[in-house]
């Protein structure tokens, strides 16, 4: 019966075997020459990768290791190659006995130096706050009052406080920062000629003024100031804007009575946004850490007026009521910072600081006063904050005309003067010089 | 790489035998069918060595984030280079903001709460045809996906809550089917309970909530299919934004370029059974639910 089943199947598998032999007489032509013409291999002359591309195979689980003790592994290590059947000798990590910066592998979080078991959340230059001006205001504990103090505004309208030619003078400067400054078509209007002009111009008052001689700028300063709000630790931290150090601190805008106001004021919420959003949540960080940028012994200790320039790092962009806030935090982590130094825990009496934004066009105006370094309780007394936001300096300044329909919309050249924002400028330049 | 494609595909062109080839032959003979195609299929003449052209990387991040992210486009290629779908190509480049369809997903330390979120602006998202909404609270901000009449400075409760009564839902808001009362429009469907929507996220689509029995609930899908699926599913309450989306008037040929679609064949094809009208019945109720049968009890 086995014989005749296995001839029936050997029948049934010829064809098969047959085509299984000229597979086998091409594979033969490949190797030896061209025996058969009509059987030439395919040669994959069109570059195509459906031939070889796969889809990558799942990824394995690695196989489970047994260790059983007292039993040694024979490895195929002393033959130098692989043997199967052998197991794949296990070498010891490579360390290496030399530093290279490139290769560097950070520790586990848990192991680094600086780690703790509290997040602080940080403040930098390019925090892009979600509330705006709000949150700052929730997270400095601060009053906002809308406009400048009335007092900075009066000391302008006074003559002697103001600049000979002031208004062909000033508008001088926007047109050498627009226009005279470059050689482009369409001039950028961000950049810091306009800044240093107009500081330039504030700084001819030295003769009348003897008091602004006793300043200095400084660039790319670096700040740090840390302090605790609620149940959670804060930082400001970073490197921006142009400061104005002075040798003597700047007066309190608001008397003790006013200061004693700001107890009865609410801070707003905005519930269900937590104030800590957008804020950069490390576990890595230096403790009570509040550093100036300066040494101990600078002739010029105290800030006068942060100068900040928006859209002048391209790395990073803010709309105008985020940079407000930026200015704000930035203006309080100054006073902070120097109060811990001068006064520690306890603040004897307010630290003011000034700030102005701009963008080139449009101007934002920040004074800003210490009261307390209590900030961990939402009572008690809050510190204040006068802001005037969105002053434009000048309405156009266009190298070629707009035009409309065949009709001129706006002039080439300057157009659209307001001398009323630089007279809050130097307002706040001559703070503390009048 | 490239060096080995090169020699390999010189090799292929020599018409001597090769010493290295035939030797390979014979343990190939010996082998049998352990190794066949390996070395008679020669690769192509590669010139460059192909690239991750096709990476999905992009969307194989592990930390959620709002910014969009730059994607590449595919042309309908899967990951071998072959056409998997036709007719897309080209259009304008676009950007993918990453939707999080889990609507229902607590915020660290802050389980079991039912929470409020604040809408803070909604917007056009190329990858879809429904608009996108960013809302924050909390310590954190998420795309999700917008309905009808959501604004920025709206508030919108997610809550996982079942209680005894059926709850008065804003549109906007998200909770369990099993909260909601029968007959409420509804979109963004999950088939299992924090699994993610996948059903009813279409411009202007929503479905409807036509009975609750037995712990699971049975809903109306926009193509009239009822689908059911368990009681704790998360849904939204309303109707998916952009209802106009079906009117929109694409004008010419090259508005659908720029939207990335290729054009369809031209040619002129004998109408089959494809074409008319199709009397079919009802689909059968599709079930995702998988309750222990009384048998195996």
């Amino acid at each position: 019966m086995f014989p005749e089943t296995s001839r029936c199947v050997t029948a049934a598998l010829s064809p098969f075997s047959q085509t299984a032999l000229w597979k086998d007489l091409s594979r033969c032509s490949v190797t030896h020459g061209p025996a058969l013409c009509c059987h030439q291999p395919r040669r994959h002359l069109s570059v195509s990768r459906c031939l070889t591309a796969k889809a990558p195979p799942p990824p394995r689980s690695p196989r489970e290791k047994v260790h059983i003790p007292g039993l040694e592994m024979v490895t195929y290590a002393d033959r130098m190659h692989f043997v199967p059947g052998l197991a794949k000798p296990v070498s010891p990590q490579w360390e290496r006995s030399y530093k290279d910066p490139r290769f560097y592998k950070s520790p586990p979080r848990h192991e680094m130096p600086l780690y703790k078991e509290k997040p602080c959340y940080i403040f930098n230059q390019r925090s892009n706050i979600l509330e705006g001006v709000r949150q700052a205001l929730w997270l400095t504990k601060t009053k906002l009052i809308s406009g400048l103090p009335p007092q900075l505004l009066m000391a302008v309208e006074d003559p002697a406080n103001q600049i000979p030619d002031q208004d062909e003078r000033v508008q001088n400067a926007i047109k050498h920062a627009r226009f005279w400054d470059t050689t482009e078509e369409r001039p950028n209007k961000d950049n810091t000629a306009l800044l240093t002009n107009l500081l330039h111009l504030c700084a001819t008052l030295k003769c009348s003024h003897p008091a602004t001689s006793r300043r200095t700028l400084a660039e790319e300063y670096s700040l740090a100031a840390s302090w605790s709000r609620g149940e959670d630790l804060f930082q400001v931290r970073g490197r921006n804007g142009l400061l104005h150090n002075c040798m003597d601190p700047l007066p309190a805008v608001s008397g003790r009575e006013e200061v004693a106001e700001t107890a009865a004021h609410a801070l707003e919420s905005f519930y269900p946004v937590s104030p800590t959003i957008d804020l950069h949540k490390t576990q890595e960080y230096r403790e009570n850490v509040n550093c100036t940028g300066f040494r101990a012994d600078f002739p010029y200790p105290h800030a006068h007026t942060v100068y900040f320039l928006d859209g002048a790092d391209t790395r990073y962009k803010l709309n105008r009521e985020q940079f407000r806030a930026k200015m704000l935090m930035f203006t309080f982590g100054n006073a902070l910072a120097r109060a811990h130094i001068l006064y520690g825990s306890v603040l004897d009496c307010p630290i003011t600081v000034q700030a102005v934004g701009t963008n080139g066009r449009i101007f934002q105006f920040l004074v800003f006063q210490l009261n307390t370094t209590d900030l961990t309780g939402d009572h008690g007394v809050k510190n204040q904050v006068w802001l005037e936001g969105d002053v434009m300096l000048y309405d156009f300044a266009k190298v070629r005309p707009r035009i409309k329909k065949k009709q001129v919309v706006v002039p080439a050249g300057l157009a659209g003067y307001k001398p009323e924002t630089f007279s809050k400028f130097l307002a706040l330049y001559l703070h503390g010089a009048v | 790489m490239s060096l080995s494609c090169l020699t390999r595909a010189l090799r292929s062109l020599t018409i001597s035998q090769h010493t290295l080839l035939s030797s390979q032959a014979a343990v190939q003979r010996k082998l049998g069918a352990q190794m066949p195609t390996t070395i008679v299929q020669c690769r192509g003449f590669l010139t460059t060595v192909p690239l991750e052209q096709n990476r999905k990387n992009w969307k194989k991040m592990e930390k959620y984030t709002i910014r969009p992210i730059g994607m590449k486009k595919t042309g309908g290629r899967d990951h071998t280079g072959r056409i998997r779908v036709h007719g897309i190509g080209g259009g304008h480049k676009q950007r993918y903001r990453w939707v999080d369809f889990q609507r229902l997903r607590y915020e660290e330390g802050k389980e079991d709460k039912p929470f409020e979120e604040k809408v803070v602006e909604v917007r056009y998202d190329p990858c879809r045809s429904a608009g996108i909404a960013l809302v924050a609270g909390g310590n954190r901000k998420r795309w999700i996906i917008a309905t009808e009449n959501m604004e920025s400075g709206d508030m919108i409760k997610t809550s996982g809550v079942i209680g005894r009564m059926a709850v008065l839902a804003k549109e906007g808001d998200a909770h369990p089917l099993g909260a909601l009362p029968v007959g409420t429009l509804v979109n963004n469907l999950e088939t299992e309970p924090g699994k993610g929507a996948q059903f009813i996220r279409a411009a202007g689509t929503s479905g409807i909530l036509l009975r609750k029995v037995n712990g699971t609930a049975i809903v109306q899908l926009p193509s009239k299919q009822q689908v059911q699926v368990l009681e704790n599913c998360m849904v939204t309450v309303g109707r998916v934004s952009n209802i106009d989306h079906n009117k929109r008037i694409i004008g010419k040929a090259g508005h659908n370029r720029h939207l990335g679609i290729r054009p369809s064949s031209g040619r002129w094809q004998r109408k089959g059974g494809w074409a008319g009208r199709k009397i079919k019945p009802l689909p059968a109720m599709k079930n995702y639910v998988n309750l222990p049968s009384i048998t195996g009890q």
